[in-house]
């Protein structure tokens, strides 16, 4: 990308012309000129500029048309006018049509090359933004099938293999093979189910999510979150502890991706605690929202990872020796906004992180009373 | 009662086809594999099968769908049961956006997910195969009668 910035300046004066290409020569651009609007418009497709001065006042096409027309061929082209009546009116009018700014004649050099500097600045920022979304866009597009097919095509071929074994082998195995069997498919399966979640919360319909929505039990979840930790906290000697304020509101939304959020966040927790050190998983109800926190007293993340710890595939500069996919909190972060609620952080490098997730909390009495009867009488998949 | 019921599986991952294959042999089914749409097609045509387990996802896309819209197209293959096994719940909002469930992709197709319990294909299989036998039995009878 060692391309020179190009140009265009539109003007139905020689002398600025020549003025501006003479003061602009020695910032290794590539200029282009025309004398009226018309001729200006002509050379766009061709010489493609990066920027394009317009003079307002001009015969035949005036600077405004010629802004506008800019606009329509390509809108991220930056334009810049330059007029002799420097009027508020005209300024505000040139903006409303597209310009970047407004550079009112006489104009000294310096001028010129800051207002160029700028203008130069935003069309890289410009450009730099399309590719970004796109590129994004291209993640999200292909990431659906891409973890379909390259993640779940060999786990489907194991889990069928190990089926077909059981098959195969039922009568034959003692009680510790078969077990040690059920394990692996057990295994697979988890493996299995975790990219089914991943899938459904990264592909744009998080909306299906809430086709599922019954009221949920804050306490029931955290239990069901922390029994699934648990091995790995045990192992590591990492105490878990859950205490409910109570009463506590239930929440509305999918149990099943609810405890998933907080298995990410409790095993997060554990992941980058101290042995032998505490996790404390505390819900309680603020006004309206029921508050669930996940502390540790463990490494901590540092200031500058905090702002990006919710994005996709982020992982910390700073993380040391853990590894992830740079997944799990963004994850965390969509189940919980599916389900309307918000995250927060508060972290001091050495001294640990509080994770805070808020829900809506869910009054059944004042509202929806049709959603807990359902709940009540069992939901019918 | 019968002789062995002659099934083909269509399905571009040798290794999971292993899988099912071992499961179905195992219940006393003869079990033919292809490996893509083509050489299954080419199969359908040439040989008696009783039934086809069709993966949808193959190649570049949904090539399976394309195979099962051939066959309903087929006089000789349209009445054959295909039982559909595949990964492609989660590709069907991407596939066919808006379709809370697949479509009906042929008239007397069923539907399984990967990895599928050996319980669940073995009872699939059956009862497709029963349908298939009963309504072969309803148009002789049919036929008889005119």
């Amino acid at each position: 990308m060692e391309d020179r910035y190009k140009i265009l300046i539109i003007d139905d004066e020689e002398v600025v012309l020549d003025a501006c290409t003479q003061i602009l020569e020695g910032g290794h651009y590539e200029m282009a000129t025309a004398m009226d609007g018309a001729h200006g418009l002509g050379l766009i497709p061709e010489f493609r500029p990066d920027l394009v001065f317009v003079d307002l006042k001009m015969p035949g096409l005036s600077g405004f048309e010629v802004l506008e027309k800019i606009r329509d061929v390509d809108p991220t082209i930056v334009a810049i006018v330059i007029t002799g009546y420097a009027t508020v009116n005209s300024a505000v009018d040139s903006m409303k049509k597209g310009a970047f700014d407004f550079l009112p004649k006489p104009f000294t050099p310096d001028e010129l090359r800051l207002i160029t500097r700028r203008g130069l600045e935003k069309r890289r920022l410009v450009l730099e933004t399309i590719a970004l979304r796109r590129e994004k866009e291209m993640l999200r597009e292909h990431f659906a099938a891409i973890v379909s097919h390259e993640l779940k095509s060999p786990l489907n071929a194991v889990q069928q293999s190990l089926f077909a074994l059981g098959v195969e082998l039922s009568g034959q195995l003692t009680a510790e093979q078969r077990n040690r069997l059920e394990r692996c498919q057990s295994r697979v399966d988890d493996l299995l189910q975790l990219i089914h979640t991943w899938l459904r919360v990264i592909s744009r319909d998080i909306g299906k999510l809430r086709e599922n929505f019954r009221p949920v039990s804050v306490p029931a979840a955290i239990a069901k979150a922390i029994e699934s930790v648990q091995p790995h906290a045990l192992r590591k000697d990492v105490a878990l502890q859950a205490s409910a304020e109570e009463p506590l509101s239930p929440v509305l939304g999918d149990e099943g991706t609810l405890v998933e959020a907080l298995v990410n966040l409790i095993g997060n927790a554990v992941k980058y605690s101290r042995v032998g050190s505490q996790v404390l998983v505390k819900a309680e109800e603020r006004e309206a929202s029921v508050l669930i926190s996940v502390a540790d007293t463990g490494v901590g993340i540092a200031k500058e990872d905090l702002p990006f710890i919710f994005e996709d595939f982020y992982r910390g500069q700073s993380g040391g020796v853990e590894t992830g996919s740079g997944l799990g909190l963004a994850l965390t972060r969509r189940i919980v906004e599916a389900h309307q609620g918000a995250m927060a952080v508060e972290s001091e490098p050495g001294q640990g992180s509080t994770f805070v997730i808020r829900l809506p909390a869910f009054k059944p009495l004042i509202l929806e009373s049709d959603a807990l009867a359902e709940s009540q009488t069992g939901g019918i998949r | 009662m019968s002789a062995r019921k002659r099934l083909l599986i269509i399905d571009d991952d040798p290794d999971f086809v292993e899988g099912i294959q071992a499961i179905l042999k195992a219940a006393n089914y003869e079990v033919e594999a292809a490996y893509n749409p083509k050489e299954g097609f080419q199969a359908l045509q040439t040989k008696h099968y009783d039934l086809l387990l069709l993966d949808i996802m193959m190649g570049r896309g949904a090539e399976g769908v394309m195979l099962a819209r051939k066959m309903r197209k087929d006089p000789k293959l349209r009445e054959m049961p295909v039982l559909i096994i595949t990964g492609i719940r989660e590709q069907i909002a991407f596939l066919f956006p808006g379709e809370p469930v697949h479509p009906r992709f042929v008239a007397v197709d069923e539907l399984v997910e990967k990895p599928v319990e050996p319980k669940l294909l073995l009872e699939r299989v059956s009862a497709l195969l029963q349908a298939a036998a009963a309504r072969k039995a309803r148009t002789e009878a049919g036929s008889t009668r005119t």
